[in-house]
Protein backbone atom coordinates (compact mmCIF):
# COMPACT_ATOMS: atom_id res chain seq x y z
CA UNK A 1 0.00 0.00 0.00
CA UNK A 2 1.35 3.62 -1.10
CA UNK A 3 2.46 5.51 1.87
CA UNK A 4 -0.17 8.38 3.06
CA UNK A 5 1.14 11.26 2.01
CA UNK A 6 1.81 10.20 -1.17
CA UNK A 7 -2.04 10.39 -1.52
CA UNK A 8 -3.07 12.03 -4.83
CA UNK A 9 -4.66 14.93 -3.65
CA UNK A 10 -6.79 17.50 -5.96
CA UNK A 11 -7.82 20.81 -4.58
CA UNK A 12 -10.88 22.25 -6.79
CA UNK A 13 -11.35 25.85 -5.66
CA UNK A 14 -11.39 29.21 -7.98
CA UNK A 15 -10.34 31.27 -4.96
CA UNK A 16 -6.54 31.26 -5.50
CA UNK A 17 -5.45 32.33 -2.20
CA UNK A 18 -7.35 29.63 -0.68
CA UNK A 19 -6.04 27.28 -2.67
CA UNK A 20 -2.32 28.08 -1.98
CA UNK A 21 -3.28 28.48 1.84
CA UNK A 22 -4.79 24.58 1.37
CA UNK A 23 -1.96 23.30 -0.84
CA UNK A 24 0.55 24.69 1.78
CA UNK A 25 -1.07 23.52 4.98
CA UNK A 26 -1.22 20.21 3.18
CA UNK A 27 2.43 20.31 2.38
CA UNK A 28 3.48 21.37 5.75
CA UNK A 29 2.08 18.36 6.52
CA UNK A 30 3.98 16.41 4.61
CA UNK A 31 1.46 15.35 1.47
CA UNK A 32 3.40 15.61 -1.54
CA UNK A 33 1.04 15.32 -4.49
CA UNK A 34 -1.27 18.55 -4.54
CA UNK A 35 -2.79 19.85 -7.07
CA UNK A 36 -4.77 21.99 -8.10
CA UNK A 37 -7.56 22.51 -10.33
CA UNK A 38 -9.76 25.86 -11.53
CA UNK A 39 -12.28 26.70 -14.10
CA UNK A 40 -15.57 24.50 -15.00
CA UNK A 41 -14.38 23.66 -18.56
CA UNK A 42 -13.55 19.89 -18.87
CA UNK A 43 -13.13 19.84 -15.06
CA UNK A 44 -13.79 15.96 -15.64
CA UNK A 45 -11.74 14.82 -18.25
CA UNK A 46 -8.33 16.60 -16.17
CA UNK A 47 -10.14 14.91 -13.10
CA UNK A 48 -9.85 11.34 -15.12
CA UNK A 49 -6.21 12.29 -15.72
CA UNK A 50 -5.24 12.81 -12.38
CA UNK A 51 -7.05 9.64 -11.10
CA UNK A 52 -6.96 11.20 -7.30
CA UNK A 53 -7.60 9.70 -4.10
CA UNK A 54 -9.32 12.85 -2.32
CA UNK A 55 -10.70 15.28 -4.23
CA UNK A 56 -11.50 18.88 -1.88
CA UNK A 57 -13.84 21.12 -3.48
CA UNK A 58 -15.10 24.74 -1.75
CA UNK A 59 -19.16 24.73 -1.79
CA UNK A 60 -19.01 28.06 -3.81
CA UNK A 61 -18.07 26.23 -6.69
CA UNK A 62 -21.39 25.48 -9.05
CA UNK A 63 -19.20 22.40 -10.11
CA UNK A 64 -19.89 19.90 -7.16
CA UNK A 65 -22.98 18.70 -9.16
CA UNK A 66 -21.42 17.66 -11.92
CA UNK A 67 -18.74 15.91 -10.40
CA UNK A 68 -21.12 13.82 -8.18
CA UNK A 69 -22.44 12.78 -11.52
CA UNK A 70 -19.15 11.40 -12.11
CA UNK A 71 -19.27 9.24 -9.54
CA UNK A 72 -22.50 7.78 -9.86
CA UNK A 73 -21.93 6.98 -13.68
CA UNK A 74 -19.55 4.24 -12.82
CA UNK A 75 -18.61 3.30 -16.42
CA UNK A 76 -17.13 6.85 -16.83
CA UNK A 77 -14.77 6.53 -13.95
CA UNK A 78 -11.68 3.97 -13.09
CA UNK A 79 -12.44 4.19 -9.12
CA UNK A 80 -15.56 4.79 -7.98
CA UNK A 81 -15.22 7.71 -5.22
CA UNK A 82 -17.78 8.56 -2.42
CA UNK A 83 -17.94 11.52 -0.32
CA UNK A 84 -15.61 10.64 2.42
CA UNK A 85 -17.99 11.59 5.51
CA UNK A 86 -20.99 8.63 6.25
CA UNK A 87 -23.60 8.63 8.85
CA UNK A 88 -20.84 8.34 12.00
CA UNK A 89 -18.84 11.03 10.99
CA UNK A 90 -22.02 13.67 11.17
CA UNK A 91 -19.58 15.99 13.68
CA UNK A 92 -16.79 16.19 10.63
CA UNK A 93 -19.27 17.13 7.86
CA UNK A 94 -20.84 19.38 9.98
CA UNK A 95 -17.29 21.34 10.76
CA UNK A 96 -16.81 20.85 6.91
CA UNK A 97 -19.59 21.87 5.48
CA UNK A 98 -20.12 25.38 7.87
CA UNK A 99 -16.15 25.39 6.74
CA UNK A 100 -17.69 25.77 3.40
CA UNK A 101 -15.90 22.26 2.29
CA UNK A 102 -17.01 19.14 0.41
CA UNK A 103 -14.28 16.22 0.43
CA UNK A 104 -14.56 13.24 -1.95
CA UNK A 105 -12.00 10.07 -1.74
CA UNK A 106 -11.61 6.79 -3.57
CA UNK A 107 -14.14 3.96 -2.39
CA UNK A 108 -12.53 1.38 -0.01
CA UNK A 109 -9.48 4.50 1.67
CA UNK A 110 -9.66 3.68 5.14
CA UNK A 111 -11.06 6.82 6.84
CA UNK A 112 -7.69 7.46 8.95
CA UNK A 113 -5.64 7.97 6.42
CA UNK A 114 -7.85 10.57 5.28
CA UNK A 115 -8.68 12.30 8.30
CA UNK A 116 -5.47 14.63 8.77
CA UNK A 117 -6.05 15.28 5.36
CA UNK A 118 -9.63 16.67 6.36
CA UNK A 119 -8.56 17.95 9.63
CA UNK A 120 -6.06 20.29 7.56
CA UNK A 121 -7.89 21.17 4.98
CA UNK A 122 -10.91 22.56 7.84
CA UNK A 123 -8.68 24.41 9.68
CA UNK A 124 -7.21 25.96 6.45
CA UNK A 125 -10.96 26.74 5.20
CA UNK A 126 -11.50 28.50 8.83
CA UNK A 127 -8.33 30.34 8.57
CA UNK A 128 -8.93 31.67 5.10
CA UNK A 129 -12.58 32.84 6.52
CA UNK A 130 -10.98 35.13 8.96
CA UNK A 131 -8.59 36.04 6.87
CA UNK A 132 -11.70 37.11 4.80
CA UNK A 133 -13.32 38.78 7.52
CA UNK A 134 -10.19 41.06 8.56
CA UNK A 135 -10.10 42.20 5.10
CA UNK A 136 -13.23 43.02 4.81
CA UNK A 137 -13.08 45.14 8.02
CA UNK A 138 -9.63 46.71 6.36
CA UNK A 139 -11.31 47.13 3.17
CA UNK A 140 -14.65 49.17 4.50
CA UNK A 141 -12.36 51.08 7.49
CA UNK A 142 -10.29 52.75 4.31
CA UNK A 143 -13.49 53.46 2.30
CA UNK A 144 -15.13 55.45 5.59
CA UNK A 145 -12.18 57.47 6.40
CA UNK A 146 -12.23 58.12 2.54
CA UNK A 147 -15.80 59.40 2.60
CA UNK A 148 -15.01 61.37 6.02
CA UNK A 149 -11.73 62.64 3.97
CA UNK A 150 -14.06 63.94 0.99
CA UNK A 151 -16.71 65.48 3.63
CA UNK A 152 -13.77 67.25 5.26
CA UNK A 153 -12.73 68.48 2.12
CA UNK A 154 -16.23 70.16 1.37
CA UNK A 155 -16.96 71.49 4.70
CA UNK A 156 -13.29 73.16 4.60
CA UNK A 157 -14.09 74.74 1.29
CA UNK A 158 -17.81 75.71 1.79
CA UNK A 159 -17.23 77.38 5.70
CA UNK A 160 -13.75 78.52 4.57
CA UNK A 161 -12.35 76.65 8.00
CA UNK A 162 -9.42 74.06 8.90
CA UNK A 163 -9.03 70.45 8.71
CA UNK A 164 -9.85 70.34 12.30
CA UNK A 165 -12.01 72.82 12.52
CA UNK A 166 -14.22 70.48 9.63
CA UNK A 167 -13.10 67.31 11.46
CA UNK A 168 -14.70 68.61 15.36
CA UNK A 169 -17.94 69.65 13.59
CA UNK A 170 -18.80 65.90 11.85
CA UNK A 171 -17.87 64.63 15.00
CA UNK A 172 -20.08 66.92 16.85
CA UNK A 173 -22.86 66.69 14.72
CA UNK A 174 -22.51 62.67 14.68
CA UNK A 175 -22.77 62.89 18.78
CA UNK A 176 -25.54 65.01 18.76
CA UNK A 177 -27.42 63.08 16.04
CA UNK A 178 -26.43 59.31 17.89
CA UNK A 179 -25.27 58.84 14.14
CA UNK A 180 -21.93 56.76 13.38
CA UNK A 181 -18.86 59.46 11.67
CA UNK A 182 -19.22 58.09 8.23
CA UNK A 183 -23.24 58.26 8.27
CA UNK A 184 -22.62 62.42 8.57
CA UNK A 185 -19.50 62.29 6.16
CA UNK A 186 -22.42 60.42 3.31
CA UNK A 187 -24.75 62.88 3.77
CA UNK A 188 -22.44 65.52 3.75
CA UNK A 189 -21.57 64.05 0.53
CA UNK A 190 -25.09 63.80 -1.13
CA UNK A 191 -26.11 67.20 0.00
CA UNK A 192 -22.81 68.91 -1.74
CA UNK A 193 -23.75 67.10 -4.79
CA UNK A 194 -27.09 67.99 -4.97
CA UNK A 195 -26.47 71.49 -4.38
CA UNK A 196 -24.07 71.39 -6.94
CA UNK B 1 -41.55 36.04 15.02
CA UNK B 2 -39.78 32.39 13.94
CA UNK B 3 -36.62 32.91 11.87
CA UNK B 4 -36.15 30.32 9.26
CA UNK B 5 -33.36 29.88 7.38
CA UNK B 6 -34.42 28.37 3.48
CA UNK B 7 -32.02 27.75 0.92
CA UNK B 8 -32.83 27.85 -3.08
CA UNK B 9 -31.11 27.71 -6.71
CA UNK B 10 -31.76 30.36 -8.84
CA UNK B 11 -34.72 29.00 -11.33
CA UNK B 12 -38.09 30.35 -11.96
CA UNK B 13 -39.93 27.78 -9.74
CA UNK B 14 -38.20 29.32 -6.36
CA UNK B 15 -40.65 31.82 -7.15
CA UNK B 16 -43.42 30.86 -4.65
CA UNK B 17 -40.53 30.26 -1.64
CA UNK B 18 -39.29 34.05 -2.71
CA UNK B 19 -42.76 35.48 -2.97
CA UNK B 20 -43.79 33.56 0.74
CA UNK B 21 -40.47 35.47 2.22
CA UNK B 22 -40.32 38.78 0.19
CA UNK B 23 -43.97 39.55 -0.10
CA UNK B 24 -46.04 39.39 3.43
CA UNK B 25 -46.74 35.73 3.37
CA UNK B 26 -44.69 34.16 5.83
CA UNK B 27 -44.78 37.21 8.19
CA UNK B 28 -48.65 36.50 8.33
CA UNK B 29 -47.43 33.27 9.66
CA UNK B 30 -45.20 34.53 12.16
CA UNK B 31 -42.30 33.71 10.43
CA UNK B 32 -39.42 35.49 8.85
CA UNK B 33 -37.74 33.71 6.20
CA UNK B 34 -34.15 34.17 5.51
CA UNK B 35 -33.49 33.55 1.72
CA UNK B 36 -29.65 31.73 0.79
CA UNK B 37 -28.69 31.65 -2.84
CA UNK B 38 -26.94 28.19 -3.21
CA UNK B 39 -24.39 27.45 -6.16
CA UNK B 40 -25.09 23.42 -6.48
CA UNK B 41 -28.16 20.86 -5.18
CA UNK B 42 -25.34 18.87 -3.23
CA UNK B 43 -25.21 22.38 -1.17
CA UNK B 44 -28.84 22.38 -0.70
CA UNK B 45 -28.97 18.38 0.50
CA UNK B 46 -26.16 18.72 2.75
CA UNK B 47 -26.49 21.95 4.23
CA UNK B 48 -30.50 20.96 5.01
CA UNK B 49 -28.32 17.87 6.35
CA UNK B 50 -26.25 19.85 9.27
CA UNK B 51 -29.17 22.24 9.82
CA UNK B 52 -27.58 25.06 7.77
CA UNK B 53 -30.69 25.05 6.40
CA UNK B 54 -34.13 24.99 8.00
CA UNK B 55 -35.87 23.68 4.47
CA UNK B 56 -34.84 24.21 1.11
CA UNK B 57 -36.43 24.86 -2.85
CA UNK B 58 -35.78 21.32 -4.25
CA UNK B 59 -35.31 18.94 -6.92
CA UNK B 60 -38.22 15.98 -6.00
CA UNK B 61 -35.89 12.91 -7.37
CA UNK B 62 -33.13 14.42 -5.25
CA UNK B 63 -35.39 14.74 -2.33
CA UNK B 64 -35.99 10.61 -2.62
CA UNK B 65 -32.61 9.77 -4.23
CA UNK B 66 -31.41 11.29 -0.65
CA UNK B 67 -33.81 9.80 1.40
CA UNK B 68 -33.02 5.97 -0.42
CA UNK B 69 -29.19 6.92 0.28
CA UNK B 70 -28.50 6.70 -3.65
CA UNK B 71 -25.61 8.46 -4.84
CA UNK B 72 -24.77 9.91 -1.67
CA UNK B 73 -25.00 9.37 2.12
CA UNK B 74 -28.68 8.69 3.00
CA UNK B 75 -30.22 12.20 4.63
CA UNK B 76 -33.76 11.47 5.84
CA UNK B 77 -35.95 14.36 3.79
CA UNK B 78 -39.66 15.16 3.80
CA UNK B 79 -41.64 16.75 1.59
CA UNK B 80 -44.73 18.89 2.67
CA UNK B 81 -45.28 20.58 -0.13
CA UNK B 82 -44.71 20.78 -3.72
CA UNK B 83 -43.35 24.19 -4.83
CA UNK B 84 -44.75 23.52 -8.39
CA UNK B 85 -45.36 21.21 -11.54
CA UNK B 86 -43.65 20.98 -15.81
CA UNK B 87 -40.99 24.58 -15.97
CA UNK B 88 -38.40 22.81 -18.28
CA UNK B 89 -37.74 22.53 -21.84
CA UNK B 90 -35.17 21.02 -24.20
CA UNK B 91 -32.84 23.03 -26.20
CA UNK B 92 -30.83 21.85 -28.63
CA UNK B 93 -27.59 23.72 -30.13
CA UNK B 94 -28.25 25.82 -33.21
CA UNK B 95 -26.08 23.97 -35.70
CA UNK B 96 -27.74 20.59 -34.46
CA UNK B 97 -31.44 21.95 -34.84
CA UNK B 98 -30.82 22.80 -38.30
CA UNK B 99 -29.53 19.62 -39.25
CA UNK B 100 -32.95 18.49 -37.31
CA UNK B 101 -34.81 21.01 -39.75
CA UNK B 102 -33.06 18.98 -42.63
CA UNK B 103 -34.61 15.77 -42.15
CA UNK B 104 -37.80 16.94 -42.94
CA UNK B 105 -39.69 16.44 -40.10
CA UNK B 106 -42.16 18.61 -38.46
CA UNK B 107 -40.45 20.00 -35.64
CA UNK B 108 -43.62 21.85 -34.15
CA UNK B 109 -44.39 19.16 -31.99
CA UNK B 110 -42.00 17.31 -29.26
CA UNK B 111 -42.17 13.64 -30.59
CA UNK B 112 -41.27 15.33 -33.87
CA UNK B 113 -38.33 17.06 -32.81
CA UNK B 114 -37.00 13.88 -31.12
CA UNK B 115 -37.19 11.83 -34.35
CA UNK B 116 -35.56 14.58 -36.33
CA UNK B 117 -32.80 14.32 -33.40
CA UNK B 118 -33.09 10.37 -33.76
CA UNK B 119 -32.18 10.69 -37.42
CA UNK B 120 -29.55 13.18 -36.44
CA UNK B 121 -27.64 11.11 -34.40
CA UNK B 122 -27.83 7.93 -36.50
CA UNK B 123 -26.42 10.17 -39.07
CA UNK B 124 -23.64 11.29 -37.36
CA UNK B 125 -22.93 7.93 -36.17
CA UNK B 126 -22.69 6.69 -39.68
CA UNK B 127 -20.59 9.20 -40.53
CA UNK B 128 -18.23 8.24 -38.01
CA UNK B 129 -18.87 11.49 -35.86
CA UNK B 130 -18.05 11.59 -32.27
CA UNK B 131 -21.48 11.18 -30.47
CA UNK B 132 -23.43 14.12 -29.07
CA UNK B 133 -23.24 15.41 -25.60
CA UNK B 134 -26.52 16.30 -23.78
CA UNK B 135 -26.69 17.89 -20.03
CA UNK B 136 -29.28 18.15 -17.52
CA UNK B 137 -28.92 19.97 -14.34
CA UNK B 138 -28.42 17.31 -11.75
CA UNK B 139 -28.55 13.51 -11.93
CA UNK B 140 -31.21 12.75 -9.44
CA UNK B 141 -33.76 15.16 -11.59
CA UNK B 142 -36.77 15.20 -13.46
CA UNK B 143 -34.88 16.77 -16.50
CA UNK B 144 -32.94 13.61 -16.77
CA UNK B 145 -36.04 11.55 -16.98
CA UNK B 146 -37.50 13.93 -19.52
CA UNK B 147 -34.34 14.17 -21.41
CA UNK B 148 -33.81 10.31 -21.17
CA UNK B 149 -37.69 9.77 -22.61
CA UNK B 150 -37.10 12.39 -25.41
CA UNK B 151 -34.43 10.48 -26.35
CA UNK B 152 -35.71 7.40 -26.64
CA UNK B 153 -38.85 8.42 -28.23
CA UNK B 154 -36.48 9.26 -31.18
CA UNK B 155 -35.12 6.11 -31.34
CA UNK B 156 -31.79 7.03 -29.66
CA UNK B 157 -30.37 4.70 -26.52
CA UNK B 158 -29.55 7.46 -24.08
CA UNK B 159 -26.67 5.16 -22.42
CA UNK B 160 -25.22 3.83 -25.86
CA UNK B 161 -25.75 6.32 -28.32
CA UNK B 162 -24.76 9.72 -26.59
CA UNK B 163 -23.31 11.22 -23.53
CA UNK B 164 -25.41 12.29 -20.85
CA UNK B 165 -23.25 15.13 -18.32
CA UNK B 166 -24.31 17.55 -15.94
CA UNK B 167 -23.70 20.98 -16.39
CA UNK B 168 -25.00 23.30 -13.30
CA UNK B 169 -28.11 25.83 -14.67
CA UNK B 170 -25.91 29.24 -14.85
CA UNK B 171 -23.48 27.52 -17.02
CA UNK B 172 -25.84 25.65 -19.76
CA UNK B 173 -26.00 28.31 -22.18
CA UNK B 174 -21.76 28.58 -22.09
CA UNK B 175 -21.59 25.76 -22.29
CA UNK B 176 -23.94 25.43 -26.02
CA UNK B 177 -21.86 27.72 -26.92
CA UNK B 178 -18.53 26.53 -26.74
CA UNK B 179 -19.30 23.23 -28.08
CA UNK B 180 -18.90 21.01 -24.96
CA UNK B 181 -22.92 20.10 -25.02
CA UNK B 182 -24.97 19.75 -27.85
CA UNK B 183 -28.32 20.05 -26.32
CA UNK B 184 -29.59 20.49 -22.74
CA UNK B 185 -32.99 19.86 -20.76
CA UNK B 186 -33.08 22.23 -17.89
CA UNK B 187 -35.89 24.92 -15.88
CA UNK B 188 -36.73 27.90 -16.64
CA UNK B 189 -35.48 30.82 -17.52
CA UNK B 190 -32.08 29.01 -18.46
CA UNK B 191 -33.72 27.92 -21.97
CA UNK B 192 -34.48 31.19 -22.55
CA UNK B 193 -31.13 32.62 -21.60
CA UNK B 194 -29.62 30.15 -24.09
CA UNK B 195 -31.72 31.32 -26.75
CA UNK B 196 -32.00 34.90 -26.28
CA UNK B 197 -28.22 34.50 -26.38
CA UNK B 198 -28.38 33.16 -29.69
CA UNK B 199 -26.91 29.78 -29.49
CA UNK B 200 -29.42 27.21 -28.59
CA UNK B 201 -33.14 26.83 -30.18
CA UNK B 202 -36.08 25.56 -27.65
CA UNK B 203 -36.81 21.70 -29.30
CA UNK B 204 -39.66 21.02 -27.02
CA UNK B 205 -41.56 22.41 -23.90
CA UNK B 206 -41.47 19.73 -20.64
CA UNK B 207 -44.83 20.12 -20.72
CA UNK B 208 -45.01 18.99 -24.08
CA UNK B 209 -43.74 15.48 -22.91
CA UNK B 210 -44.90 14.90 -19.64
CA UNK B 211 -47.93 17.25 -19.20
CA UNK B 212 -48.31 17.15 -15.38
CA UNK B 213 -45.03 15.82 -14.29
CA UNK B 214 -43.20 17.01 -10.01
CA UNK B 215 -40.91 19.31 -10.23
CA UNK B 216 -39.25 21.51 -7.44
CA UNK B 217 -40.46 20.73 -3.81
CA UNK B 218 -39.99 21.88 -0.31
CA UNK B 219 -37.77 19.60 1.35
CA UNK B 220 -37.43 19.99 5.13
CA UNK B 221 -35.04 17.38 7.27
CA UNK B 222 -37.63 14.43 8.48
CA UNK B 223 -36.57 15.86 12.51
CA UNK B 224 -38.12 19.03 11.05
CA UNK B 225 -41.49 17.43 11.55
CA UNK B 226 -40.98 15.31 14.94
CA UNK B 227 -39.69 18.97 16.61
CA UNK B 228 -41.68 21.73 15.23
CA UNK B 229 -44.90 19.64 14.06
CA UNK B 230 -46.76 23.20 14.16
CA UNK B 231 -44.06 25.46 12.85
CA UNK B 232 -44.10 23.46 9.71
CA UNK B 233 -47.69 23.64 9.49
CA UNK B 234 -47.69 27.43 9.39
CA UNK B 235 -45.12 27.06 6.79
CA UNK B 236 -46.41 25.32 4.66
CA UNK B 237 -49.76 27.59 5.12
CA UNK B 238 -47.66 30.87 4.13
CA UNK B 239 -46.24 28.66 1.22
CA UNK B 240 -49.53 27.77 0.36
CA UNK B 241 -50.89 31.57 0.34
CA UNK B 242 -47.60 32.19 -1.70
CA UNK B 243 -48.56 29.94 -4.47
CA UNK B 244 -51.82 31.32 -4.94
CA UNK B 245 -50.54 34.65 -5.40
CA UNK B 246 -47.84 33.79 -8.07
CA UNK B 247 -50.58 32.00 -9.97
CA UNK B 248 -53.02 34.79 -10.76
CA UNK B 249 -51.54 36.13 -13.96
CA UNK B 250 -52.50 39.73 -11.85
CA UNK B 251 -49.43 39.83 -9.66
CA UNK B 252 -46.67 38.45 -12.86
CA UNK B 253 -45.58 41.66 -13.36
CA UNK B 254 -44.78 41.94 -9.78
CA UNK B 255 -43.40 38.75 -9.64
CA UNK B 256 -41.30 39.10 -12.50
CA UNK B 257 -39.84 42.24 -11.55
CA UNK B 258 -39.21 40.62 -7.56
CA UNK B 259 -37.48 37.50 -9.18
CA UNK B 260 -35.26 39.19 -11.37
CA UNK B 261 -33.41 41.22 -8.49
CA UNK B 262 -29.68 40.53 -8.22
CA UNK B 263 -30.20 38.81 -4.80
CA UNK B 264 -32.54 36.31 -6.33
CA UNK B 265 -32.62 35.58 -10.31
CA UNK B 266 -30.07 38.42 -11.17
CA UNK B 267 -31.89 38.01 -14.56
CA UNK B 268 -33.75 40.06 -16.70
CA UNK B 269 -37.65 41.00 -16.01
CA UNK B 270 -39.01 40.65 -19.35
CA UNK B 271 -37.80 37.26 -19.74
CA UNK B 272 -38.92 35.44 -16.39
CA UNK B 273 -42.61 37.51 -17.38
CA UNK B 274 -42.45 35.19 -20.50
CA UNK B 275 -41.34 32.09 -18.45
CA UNK B 276 -44.25 33.00 -16.07
CA UNK B 277 -46.87 33.44 -18.85
CA UNK B 278 -45.41 29.90 -20.55
CA UNK B 279 -44.89 31.94 -23.66
CA UNK B 280 -41.20 31.23 -24.67
CA UNK B 281 -39.23 32.80 -27.37
CA UNK B 282 -37.86 29.31 -29.43
CA UNK B 283 -35.54 31.63 -31.19
CA UNK B 284 -34.41 35.10 -30.47
CA UNK B 285 -37.05 37.40 -31.56
CA UNK B 286 -38.79 34.92 -32.65
CA UNK B 287 -41.96 32.42 -32.97
CA UNK B 288 -43.64 32.05 -29.39
CA UNK B 289 -43.80 28.64 -28.39
CA UNK B 290 -46.46 28.65 -25.95
CA UNK B 291 -48.49 25.88 -23.37
CA UNK B 292 -51.28 26.44 -20.89
CA UNK B 293 -49.67 24.10 -18.31
CA UNK B 294 -45.89 25.16 -19.32
CA UNK B 295 -45.32 26.12 -15.49
CA UNK B 296 -47.81 25.59 -12.86
CA UNK B 297 -47.27 26.66 -9.77
CA UNK B 298 -50.77 26.34 -8.00
CA UNK B 299 -53.88 24.88 -9.64
CA UNK B 300 -55.22 21.63 -9.56
CA UNK B 301 -54.08 20.39 -6.32
CA UNK B 302 -50.44 21.46 -7.64
CA UNK B 303 -48.85 22.10 -4.94
CA UNK B 304 -50.19 18.53 -2.65
CA UNK B 305 -47.30 16.51 -2.05
CA UNK B 306 -48.58 13.30 -5.12
CA UNK B 307 -47.74 9.78 -4.07
CA UNK B 308 -47.55 8.59 -7.19
CA UNK B 309 -45.33 11.02 -8.29
CA UNK B 310 -43.33 9.80 -5.50
CA UNK B 311 -43.38 6.28 -7.48
CA UNK B 312 -43.02 7.58 -10.57
CA UNK B 313 -39.73 9.14 -9.60
CA UNK B 314 -38.46 6.33 -7.87
CA UNK B 315 -39.61 4.33 -10.61
CA UNK B 316 -37.55 6.78 -13.14
CA UNK B 317 -34.23 6.65 -10.61
CA UNK B 318 -34.98 2.65 -11.33
CA UNK B 319 -35.21 3.06 -15.36
CA UNK B 320 -31.98 5.36 -15.95
CA UNK B 321 -30.46 2.32 -13.63
CA UNK B 322 -29.49 4.74 -10.70
CA UNK B 323 -31.15 2.63 -8.26
CA UNK B 324 -32.02 -0.88 -8.24
CA UNK B 325 -36.15 -1.69 -7.56
CA UNK B 326 -36.98 -3.00 -4.06
CA UNK B 327 -40.41 -3.35 -2.48
CA UNK B 328 -39.08 -1.53 0.64
CA UNK B 329 -37.44 1.19 -1.35
CA UNK B 330 -40.48 1.84 -3.70
CA UNK B 331 -42.64 1.97 0.11
CA UNK B 332 -39.60 4.19 1.02
CA UNK B 333 -39.61 6.51 -1.72
CA UNK B 334 -43.56 7.30 -1.07
CA UNK B 335 -43.39 7.91 2.64
CA UNK B 336 -40.87 10.73 1.86
CA UNK B 337 -43.80 12.53 0.32
CA UNK B 338 -46.62 14.11 2.93
CA UNK B 339 -49.55 15.14 1.90
CA UNK B 340 -51.01 14.28 5.79
CA UNK B 341 -48.93 17.45 6.86
CA UNK B 342 -50.09 19.46 3.52
CA UNK B 343 -53.63 18.35 4.47
CA UNK B 344 -52.94 19.30 7.70
CA UNK B 345 -51.69 22.50 6.88
CA UNK B 346 -54.23 24.01 4.49
CA UNK B 347 -57.29 21.43 4.67
CA UNK B 348 -58.26 18.74 2.68
CA UNK B 349 -57.97 18.77 -0.93
CA UNK B 350 -60.46 20.50 -3.81
CA UNK B 351 -61.73 18.13 -6.51
CA UNK B 352 -59.70 18.33 -9.51
CA UNK B 353 -59.04 16.61 -12.61
CA UNK B 354 -57.34 13.76 -13.10
CA UNK B 355 -54.25 14.01 -15.69
CA UNK B 356 -54.32 11.17 -18.59
CA UNK B 357 -53.29 8.61 -19.74
CA UNK B 358 -51.04 8.28 -15.61
CA UNK B 359 -50.42 10.58 -12.74
CA UNK B 360 -47.58 12.54 -15.22
CA UNK B 361 -49.63 12.86 -18.34
CA UNK B 362 -47.36 11.06 -20.40
CA UNK B 363 -48.08 12.55 -23.78
CA UNK B 364 -46.34 9.73 -25.65
CA UNK B 365 -44.15 6.43 -24.53
CA UNK B 366 -44.47 4.26 -21.68
CA UNK B 367 -47.12 4.53 -19.60
CA UNK B 368 -47.05 4.42 -15.88
CA UNK B 369 -49.26 2.24 -13.97
CA UNK B 370 -48.38 2.57 -10.23
CA UNK B 371 -49.77 -0.55 -9.17
CA UNK B 372 -48.00 -2.93 -11.36
CA UNK B 373 -44.47 -0.95 -10.65
CA UNK B 374 -45.39 -1.54 -6.96
CA UNK B 375 -46.04 -5.44 -7.32
CA UNK B 376 -43.39 -5.70 -10.14
CA UNK B 377 -40.91 -3.03 -10.52
CA UNK B 378 -42.16 -2.41 -13.88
Amino acid sequence: MANDLSLRIVIVDDSPVRAAILSEGLQEAGFVNVLRLEGVNNLLERIYAIDPDVIIIDLENPSRDTIEQMFQVSREVKRPVAMFVDQSDKSTIEEAIAAGVASYVVDGLRKDRVRPILETTISRYRAFARLREELEEAKSQLEERKLVDRAKLILMKAKNIDEQTAYGLIRRTAMNEKKRLVDIAQSIITAAELLR
Amino acid sequence: MRRLAMGFIPLTDAAVLIAAAERGFSMAEGIEIDLHREVSWANIRDKVNVGLLDGAHMLGPLAIASSLGLGHVRVPLVVPFALNLNGSAITIAKDIYEEMGETGTDLSTALGAAGALGRVVAARRAAGHDPLTFAAVYSFSTHTYLIRHFLKAGGIDPDKDVRLVVIPPPFTAESLRNGLIHGFCVGSPWNSVAVEADVGRIAALGAEIFGWVPEKVLGVHARFVNTEPDLLRRLVRALHAAARWCEDPANHEDLARLLAEPRHLGLPADILRRTLDGRLHTAPGGALRAHPDYLVLNRDNANRPNLDHALWMYSQIVKAGQGEWTADAAREAISVYRPDLFDAAVGPPVPAPRPEPDCVATQFGDVFDPERFLATGE
